[in-house]
């Protein structure tokens, strides 16, 4: 029996060493698999886990008007962090008492973050006001696991403007084009319409990088061998515009409650001096924290506040394209100043075209003061007839309609300008007639145009026929303070013969002291030109139109107006080009009962399908 | 009195080179560069096991100085002394990081259940070396023996310390199988540890663990009822981890287990702890980045390094040269324990040695299969290394003992 037993033991001793020795044998393979074969795993692991890259974003650029202010800034977001690996629960009362919120609300904000990450700090409370931040910041030592991150969103001195469809708004990069840039990262703020978009390069300046060493509870413990391999943060370029924020502020206050476009610009150089869009959208409501409410509600808003119809929009010019139909016509020589012809009080080609200008004898300048119809049916007829509808879209074309005019901001239309290939397209090839492009002549039917295109047209009849290239932005200034110029040239549009020009600004000219214009548009202490218009809409109510530019003989402003469903424009829309002209030419505004006027204009509400075939972005 | 030659200076060696690898490793945890991040009550760690060791050093001699039938003799004494302290610290102990597992001495705390560990092998081995050998056929004194294991591991369970009550519990197959259970039944005794750790990797290498065992269990008892016991029992097991894994465990839970068999799951919450630890050592490479130079030691990645991760901070500081020295002091200390007690006369101190070696061997292989991401987290200190009096003190205690009645051996045997 004893000697039975000390075999036993024997054996079980073997069995256990055995047993160890197996184990540990395990437990050394390990520390051979980790330390020996996959160190070169875990070596890199370990010190991304201490190096941290911090992203710097530099300064967005800033943006001043033609005067020299600031219409653009900065100004900082404070954010409060939590790391809920180091923060104490029992903190959250004074938490929510020094936030001014309810407990339960802290606390859930506390438990989605921690849900997140243990370790890793969350923001809580996003676009806290300074004074709560400062609260915090003052007791930040009472809670540990509290934080707090600056960042910046865009901010708009000028209180009342807007500008909305000019500066555009920031969004987060989206991941695709994370994944092309190879500058952005995930979360960071890129320009998506207006200038912040164009120039989304030159304002978002260069990111700099800060190699800090962190230790697992987030907390920085300090610069990488001092800064050595940081790289500073480049600031954004500032954009000078050409925008007069005066005159911007008048347009958006006179389009309120309109719908509809105002351009204005500097027919020396196309400049644009104020640009609107109606209605528009809160820029302030799209900076910083997205308001996902409102981003919703202009978004799915039918009177589509999104839209830039300055640029965007497409319309039918109307009578405002008469004055250069007439330069055409004068031109290829189908008719000279003095050529005359009877209006009946309609023109008939096929059917019976409506004139609302009296019957009488017609001359090309009367023609263009009494906004007859006749007159150009028969002058469209006469082109396509004898020159072709090809030449006459050549000439037109000079002058910006049918094409993009590179203005610095996105998603502007080509509009319209049909020829002859356009018209094999839609009709078919050759299965169209003088009875598809007759009303062409009146800027009726298939042209289509933008606001600021007819803008260009008065500007450039203006200027004496130098085409302009309409544009924002005058200048960028480098972080280091140089400006770069980027000041456009202007050519002269080859075919135009300054005494058919005459004609044609002289009958614009009397368009506002006899004609349409003469209502609204007649000012004592400038000379004004100008052309009314209204397009006919299937969907409702015609639109109005005014083109004008002023002063007569050397011209600083020319502008466009477009009052959707204004009706006749003479009463929609040139008024509110008067105003405009006035106030930059003469720096206030004497005819109180026209702004009146203006403020109290009622369009016709809208069918609701109607603006959807306007509306079509490029 | 046998000559100072006698004296297993082998084990004193071991047992100090582990000593003084735990404190190079402690003081870079907590008085390192580290040190900025830590509050002050854990910064002063280090001074307090340094008092320990000092305390440890004092057991080790004192011991050598008592007869060694006295811990025969007051086994049972103790051991109910010890379990009054572990019901008494139920009520009015403190807890500490989830256990409730310290007893407030004065300035002191102690942690009864690392007391109720020496206690306990005391007592089963003066239990189970005063009977008949254990067979088969007469399981009734294993039965009591088990009791005696798995009261003082219910009460830790009710303290709420998973970590300590597993060390208890694999006593009980050791200490069984040491006092004669036959090998088969021993065998299958442990099987389901095998099987569900296997089945957590995944279901078929459970299946293939339980078929293997079986057939084992088979060869060596050749006993029908026990082989399909064997065969029931390790399907059974794993079915019951498949159900506990998705229909039982809150997602939560499962995501814990889920961390330890796939870490980079979720590696900010449930398998943060496993890719930390397995970085600071895959990080330390064949020589380690240096003492104090660590990253995932010295800023903090790793969690409660001067205890449970402690093993860690020797692998990212000292490499596979440190780590691998760890693993072969342990190896030389516990086949040293296994000599004496394979060499020794009487069973009941053979017995304790057996228990003393299967602790420490058990909380090593815990405690750096943890680190190592071999096994789910589980909190154990590395004895003679992590921080802790109480550990050092009792473990030290357990090894003193051993080393009393190896040198004391032929008394020993007269006495009896």
């Amino acid at each position: 029996m004893r000697y039975r037993q000390n075999e036993r033991s024997k054996t079980s001793i073997r069995v256990l060493q055995f047993a160890m020795i197996g184990l540990t044998m395990i437990i050394l393979g390990r520390l051979i698999q980790l330390q020996l074969i996959e160190h070169e795993k875990y070596g890199p692991l370990s010190r991304e886990n201490s190096l941290r890259q911090e992203i710097v974003h530099p300064a967005r650029g800033l943006i001043y008007d033609r005067d020299g202010n600031l219409i653009v800034d900065n100004e900082p977001i404070y954010t409060i962090t939590v790391t809920p690996a180091s923060y104490d629960e029992k903190n959250t009362p004074l938490l929510a008492e020094l936030m001014e919120l309810p407990v339960d609300e802290v606390q859930k904000r506390i438990r989605e973050a921690r849900d997140y990450s243990w370790y890793r700090s969350s923001r809580i409370f996003t676009e806290v006001d300074f004074e709560t931040f400062s609260i915090i910041e003052e007791n930040i030592w009472r809670l540990p696991g509290i934080g707090h991150q600056i960042e910046s969103k865009r901010n708009y001195p000028v209180e009342e403007m807007q500008a909305s469809h000019i500066f555009g708004y920031l969004r987060e990069v989206s991941e695709k084009e994370y994944e092309q840039s190879g500058y952005y990262h995930l979360g960071d703020k890129i320009g998506k319409s207006g200038l912040e978009m164009v120039y989304e390069d030159y304002l978002r300046g260069d990111l700099g990088a800060q190699y800090i060493r962190i230790n697992a509870l987030g907390q920085s413990l300090g610069s990488f061998q001092n800064g050595e391999f940081d790289e500073s943060p480049q600031k954004g370029s500032d954009l000078y515009t050409t925008l007069d924020t005066d005159l911007q502020l008048l347009a958006e206050d006179l389009m309120e409650g309109k719908r509809g476009a105002v351009v204005a610009l500097d027919p020396e150089d196309g400049s644009v001096l104020c640009l609107v869009s109606s209605p528009q959208y809160d820029i302030r409501r799209l900076s910083g924290k997205i308001d996902s409410d409102y981003w919703q509600s202009i978004n799915t808003d039918t009177l589509k506040p999104l839209f830039n119809r300055a640029i965007s929009s497409r319309q039918p010019p109307g009578s405002t394209f008469k004055p250069l139909m007439a330069l055409t016509a004068l031109d290829l020589g189908v008719i000279t100043p003095e050529t005359e012809i009877y209006n009946p009080g309609y023109f008939y080609k096929g059917r019976r075209y409506h004139d609302l200008a009296d019957p009488g004898h017609y001359k090309v300048k009367k023609a263009i003061i009494e906004s007859s119809n006749t007159f150009f049916f028969w002058l469209m007829d006469k082109i396509a007839l004898e020159e072709g509808l090809n030449s006459w879209h050549r000439h037109i074309r000079q002058f910006g309609l049918g094409r993009i005019n590179n203005i610095d901001l996105p998603f502007e239309t080509s509009g319209i300008l049909p020829d002859s290939s356009y018209l094999d397209n839609v009709f078919g090839k050759r299965q169209w007639g003088i009875g598809d492009i007759i009303n062409l002549g009146v800027g009726q039917g298939l042209i289509s145009v933008s606001p600021l295109q007819m803008a260009m047209v008065a500007a450039e009849i203006g200027n004496n026929g130098y085409r302009i290239r309409p544009h924002l932005v005058s200048a960028i200034r480098d972080p280091d303070g140089t400006m770069n110029l980027l000041t456009p040239g202007r050519e002269k549009i080859s075919w135009v013969d300054q005494n058919e020009l005459s004609i044609v600004r002289e009958g614009m000219r009397g368009v506002v002291t006899d004609g349409s214009g003469r209502f609204y548009a007649d000012l004592d202490s400038i000379e004004v030109a100008g052309k009314t218009g209204t397009a006919q809409n299937p969907h409702g109510q015609d639109h109005g139109w005014f083109i004008s530019f002023a002063p007569f003989d050397n011209p600083r402003i020319a502008v466009a107006v477009l009052v959707e469903n204004g009706g006749f424009g003479s009463i929609s829309a040139a008024p509110i080009a008067s105003l405009i002209i006035e106030r930059y030419l003469t720096g206030e505004i004497n005819r109180s009962y026209v702004y009146n006027y203006v403020k109290t204009f009622e369009p016709r509400p809208v069918e609701e399908d109607s603006l959807q075939q306007e509306e079509v972005l490029e | 009195m046998n000559g100072v030659r006698s004296y297993s200076w082998s084990l004193i060696f071991f047992w100090a080179g582990l000593v003084v690898v735990g404190l190079v490793a402690i003081y870079s945890a907590t008085q390192g560069p580290v040190s900025e991040f830590l509050p002050s009550y854990i910064q002063v760690n280090f001074l307090k096991q340094l008092v320990a060791v000092g305390l440890a050093v004092l057991i080790l001699i004192g011991i050598q100085f008592v007869s060694p039938r006295t811990f025969q003799d007051v086994s049972y004494l103790f051991y109910i002394f010890s379990l009054l302290l572990m019901i008494l610290t139920l009520f009015i102990g403190k807890e500490v990081s989830g256990s409730k597992s310290w007893l407030v001495l004065g300035p002191v705390n102690f942690q009864v259940s690392e007391l109720m560990k020496v206690a306990t092998i005391l007592a089963v081995a003066n239990y189970l070396t005063s009977r008949r050998n254990i067979s088969a056929e007469n399981l009734r004194s294993a039965l009591t023996a088990v009791m005696l294991i798995a009261v003082p591991a219910a009460l830790v369970i009710l303290q709420n310390d998973m970590g300590t009550a597993l060390v208890f519990l694999a006593l009980i197959p050791v200490m069984l199988f040491w006092s004669g259970l036959p090998y088969g039944i021993s065998l299958f005794i442990i099987s389901p540890a095998i099987i569900g750790y296997l089945s957590i990797i995944d279901w078929y290498w459970g299946l293939i663990a339980a078929t293997l065992l079986t057939l084992v269990i088979f060869f060596i008892q050749r006993r029908g009822w026990l082989t399909f016991a064997s065969f029931a029992c390790g399907i059974l097991i794993v079915i019951g981890v498949q159900v506990a894994l998705f229909q039982v465990l809150q997602p939560h839970q499962r995501a814990r287990i889920a961390a330890f068999t796939n870490p980079s799951f979720d590696p900010q919450g449930a398998g943060w702890n496993v890719i930390q630890a397995k970085t600071a050592i895959g990080s330390g490479g064949l020589y380690g980045k240096g003492f104090m130079e660590g990253t995932q030691t010295q800023l903090r990645f790793l969690p409660e390094q001067w205890t449970d991760f402690v093993y860690c901070v020797i692998g990212e500081e000292f490499g596979f040269i440190g780590a691998g020295l760890v693993v072969f002091l342990f190896m030389g200390m516990i086949m040293k324990l296994l000599n004496i007690a394979g060499s020794h006369k009487h069973p009941f101190a053979q017995m304790f040695i057996v228990g003393v070696t299967t602790i420490i061997f058990i909380q090593f292989f815990i405690n750096v299969g943890s680190a190592t991401g071999l096994l789910p987290v589980i909190g154990l200190p590395l004895p003679f290394v992590s921080y802790g009096g109480s550990a050092m003190l009792t473990t030290t205690l357990m090894l003193a003992i051993c080393l009393n009645m190896d040198f004391y051996k032929r008394e020993f045997s007269i006495y009896r």
